[in-house]
């Protein structure tokens, strides 16, 4: 079947999500808060990254390249950072574990929303892709609730992660906002629905697992300023109705952390750029 | 936080096998981390977790005693020995026999 560019920057959007993910998780490697979780934590992070290559590897079919490794690894390295389309919350460099727990929670439970908008997708690949990553997201989830459930208990962790998921707030909104295609990704079943209208879902959730009163975390959604340029961008009327509003422009401005994770992320790539792996 | 001992054993005829320990806070976060632990890379198909202060350990000396009683032993050994002692005797009286024949 023909796909629309709308299509290709929707999973492009899932993918780049996926991977800046999964490596900020990986970064535990070594240094959380104990052995084990410096295992599970990265673990996790890999089955993010394995996401993002089945994703990045449809993208690159509906672009008739065949997707070998170099291929994959240049599209998921070697962009120009103004054609990522990830969302500010998985560019944004953690202070501390507390950080990282919530927004592990949080993005694997608005993941999980979002592999289930594609389990019927039109696209067989992508359905295939979306089961297994749905039987992996239940663990994923199982490891997040089973810190937050101990922790969030105790008096000095629980005012911690407290503070983290309010420093992480106004970047929720964010999580679900729509790349500026996505619209054809829906008419054309490839999604089931936008990723704008998971964000009720994703508020009710948080609000329930953190015990916060849920309109909190419904007005920060849409707490930020919109800039002009935003604005015009979201000059019709459908358009700001979808939008979850935001800076992020429909995913196409990066964060000030988009520099340094790439940095990091390339590394190792731009040691010898020739090097075949 | 406790510790918990692990086992996993594969589908099969396999028994449990015990693979290691780790710390957790609770029972639900000691299989979480054991399945990211232990079996990330399909080492098993069936996992345990016990918590130590559940096992019911013997001391050592419970034990020890009966390390000198070959008698309980069912392998054979003791009989094979024997044999093997009773068959070179006789194959040496043979040869003795036989040089005696020769002279």
């Amino acid at each position: 079947m023909s796909v629309s560019g709308g299509v290709r920057e929707f999973l492009l959007a899932f993918a780049d999500d996926e991977h800046l993910m999964g490596q900020q998780h990986t970064e535990w490697i070594g240094v959380a808060p104990f052995l084990e979780e410096d295992l599970a934590f990265s673990s996790i992070g890999q089955d993010e990254l394995g996401h993002a290559a089945l994703l990045y590897e449809i993208v690159l079919g509906l672009d008739g390249v065949e997707p070998d490794d170099e291929a994959v690894d240049a599209l998921a390295f070697r962009r120009a950072s103004s054609d990522y389309r990830s969302c500010h919350l998985v560019e944004y460099t953690t202070h501390d574990w507390a950080e990282a727990l919530v927004r592990h929670w949080i993005y694997d439970t608005f993941e999980t929303m979002r592999w289930q908008l594609v389990a019927e997708s039109s696209l067989p690949e992508l359905r295939a892709v979306s089961k297994r990553a749905l039987r992996e997201e239940r663990f994923h989830i199982m490891h997040a609730d089973a810190l937050l459930d101990k922790l969030l208990c105790s008096d000095e962790a629980g005012n911690r992660l407290m503070a983290s998921l309010d420093s992480l707030r106004p970047l929720i909104g964010g999580v679900c906002e729509p790349t500026e295609g996505e619209a054809a990704a829906v008419s054309q079943g490839v999604s089931a629905a936008s990723t704008a209208s998971l964000l009720p879902s994703l508020q009710e959730a948080i609000a329930k697992r953190f015990n916060t009163p849920e309109h909190v975390s419904v007005a920060a959604g849409i707490s930020e300023p919109v800039s002009g340029a935003v604005a015009k961008r979201l000059d019709t009327p459908e358009r700001a109705e979808q939008a979850v509003e935001g800076v992020q422009c429909r995913r196409t401005v990066r964060s000030d952390d988009f520099g340094p994770l790439m940095t990091r992320m390339r590394e190792v790539l731009d040691y010898d750029p020739q090097a075949r792996w | 936080m406790g510790v918990y001992e692990v086992f996993i054993k594969r589908d099969g005829r396999e028994e449990f096998r015990h693979v290691g320990a780790l710390e957790a806070a609770t029972d639900d976060l000691a299989l979480v981390l054991a399945r990211e632990g232990y079996v990330r890379r399909a080492e098993g198909d069936r996992l345990w977790v016990v918590r130590r202060d559940n096992l019911i350990v013997a001391d050592d000396d419970f034990v020890t005693p009966n390390a000198d009683k070959p008698h309980r032993h069912h392998d054979g050994a003791a009989v094979a020995a024997r044999r093997k002692s009773a068959r070179e005797k006789s194959h040496l009286t043979n040869r003795e026999q036989h040089s005696r024949a020769g002279e």
